[in-house]
């Protein structure tokens, strides 16, 4: 724990630059490239908003922020989710050469999609200002959601950072599992309402995304708390997938040089 | 103990044939490969080098010299024996890795910052850098558009100008062009002069080590087959390979 909290002040201005410096590479190669974290999200929002605002007929206020600001947060999940299955082996320069804690390199990525996300939740209040949303005292809960995301996605990075190496096809594994997820995430329907009776109430808690998305979302839109309870069971949870990530990747992150 | 830079001590470094597999293969692991084939890199090696000095390191490819390297590096876990090292250490060796996508000024940084320099003290000596380095408009430009030796000119430069207190050298002396090897070979023995830095060199080039190095280890297949003063290993070692 101690040594965690030692590598991460060691390394943050490590990470920090990092992440920049690959913004700022993904930018030089294009006109129009910064110009894609908006866009990115924004053309996939009108392309459900289009199909499920005609199929579903969903009569949900709001609608196109209901499904822009899931999208932004399942995002930031699963880049960084794929992202860290193959970090090593993207890193193979840097792990080769010297020494770094490998979550340090996952971490990095956060920032750097991060930032993205912050471009892009600029533009979500740009809507919703345009949209005149209500606001009131619960949008502290859309913080905490993101809050408990960040730790979830980290724990999980972490744990398939590691697996990620030794493993070569994991990624296609998880890429089944992460398409899943994203339709039992409910990012363009309300899970609850629109599944059948048991099954979506169910997924609604059990799949963390879901529920987080959900929150985020009920905070940011109407005003609605969510479940206190749930959201501290999914903090300790991914709490804990952090604490087994870290300590997997301490105790064997220097074999992984031998393997890539 | 205060003057000893590094102290090993019955190092032993495994290969385990941990390649990378499929699920299947992971799944079925727990069954079939529990005694996978171990290669013993180096095999209970124990020496120290003192604060100051240079220590060249010959044998054979594959006698595990860069092994030892990485070990005293901090990249390799040894899976058994020890290693102390006191202060900085930096690792040099060809092609270090940069990020490809990046400018060289941003991957000096980087550098930097990962051999545990503050952005402070990597700014300030980033002009040197560059200078030292002779890539000129380059620096500016990603790293993937650089020649094979301004790779390495950059990395000799990185390594060479940040002054981290023990430094690794893995056959790294013979890149770029004439003019920059002199340069170099001048750099190191510069280097060498500093009673504070403590370098190890791994190299073919014999005439280098006889040049540079105060003590030469002889690492043959994993174990320490002599250490001593440099021209009497050297002339064995020389004997050993044209017999």
């Amino acid at each position: 724990m101690k040594r965690f909290y030692n590598d991460i002040k060691k390394y943050w201005y490590f990470c920090r630059y990092s992440a920049k410096s690959d913004l700022k590479a993904e930018v030089a190669n294009s006109y129009l490239n910064w110009i894609w974290w908006i866009l990115e999200p924004l053309c996939n929002m009108l392309v459900y908003y289009f199909i499920f605002s005609n199929i579903l007929k969903s009569s949900k206020e709001y609608y196109i922020i209901f499904i822009y600001s899931a999208l932004l947060m399942w995002t930031f999940f699963n880049k960084n989710v794929i992202y860290s299955i193959k970090s090593i082996r993207m890193n193979k320069g840097i792990v080769t050469k010297v020494y770094v804690p490998k979550f340090i390199l996952l971490l990095s990525n956060m920032i750097l999609n991060g930032i993205k996300l912050g471009i892009s939740l600029l533009i979500l209040q740009v809507f919703m200002i345009f949209m005149h949303v209500p606001v009131n005292g619960n949008i502290l809960y859309f913080f905490v959601s993101y809050i408990v995301m960040f730790l979830f996605t980290f724990g999980c990075g972490t744990i398939f950072m590691h697996f990620g190496v030794f493993i070569d096809d994991l990624g296609y594994a998880i890429a089944i599992l992460l398409n899943m997820m994203f339709y039992l995430s409910g990012i363009f329907y309300d899970i609850e309402t629109t599944m059948a009776a048991p099954l979506g109430s169910i997924i609604a808690r059990a799949n963390p995304m879901a529920f987080l998305i959900n929150s985020m979302r009920n905070a940011l839109l109407y005003e609605t708390a969510p479940d206190l309870t749930l959201m501290g069971i999914w903090f300790l949870v991914s709490v804990i997938l952090c604490a087994i990530g870290v300590r997997i990747i301490y105790k064997y992150e220097n074999s992984y040089v031998k393997v890539v | 103990m205060s003057d000893k830079a590094i102290v090993v001590k019955d190092l032993c470094i495994d290969y385990r044939n941990l390649s990378n597999m499929s699920i299947h293969q992971s799944l079925q692991m727990g069954k079939t490969i529990k005694k996978a084939d171990v290669v013993r890199a180096v095999k209970g090696v124990s020496f120290d080098v003192q604060k100051g000095e240079i220590l060249g390191i010959i044998g054979r490819n594959g006698s595990g010299k860069s092994t030892l390297l990485k070990a005293i590096a901090g990249i390799f876990q040894p899976d058994s024996g020890t290693i102390d090292t006191h202060g900085q250490v930096s690792l040099m060796s060809i092609g270090v890795g940069f990020k490809q996508e990046i400018t060289g000024r941003e991957n000096i940084m980087i550098s930097g910052m990962l051999l545990g320099f503050s952005p402070e003290y990597a700014k300030e000596k980033m002009d040197e850098i560059i200078e030292f380095s002779e890539l000129g408009d380059f620096i500016d430009r990603p790293v993937r558009t650089y020649s094979s030796g301004m790779y390495s000119k950059l990395t000799f430069a990185i390594t060479a100008v940040l002054e981290t207190d023990i430094l690794l050298v893995d056959e790294v002396l013979s890149v770029g062009d004439e003019r920059f090897q002199k340069k170099s070979f001048s750099k190191m023995q510069e280097m060498i002069l500093d009673a504070n830095r403590t370098v190890v060199i791994v190299s073919h080039a014999l005439n280098t080590l006889r040049e540079l190095c105060d003590r030469v280890l002889w690492l043959h297949d994993g174990e320490i087959r002599k250490i001593g003063p440099t021209n009497e290993i050297l002339d064995e070692y020389v004997d050993f390979m044209g017999s």
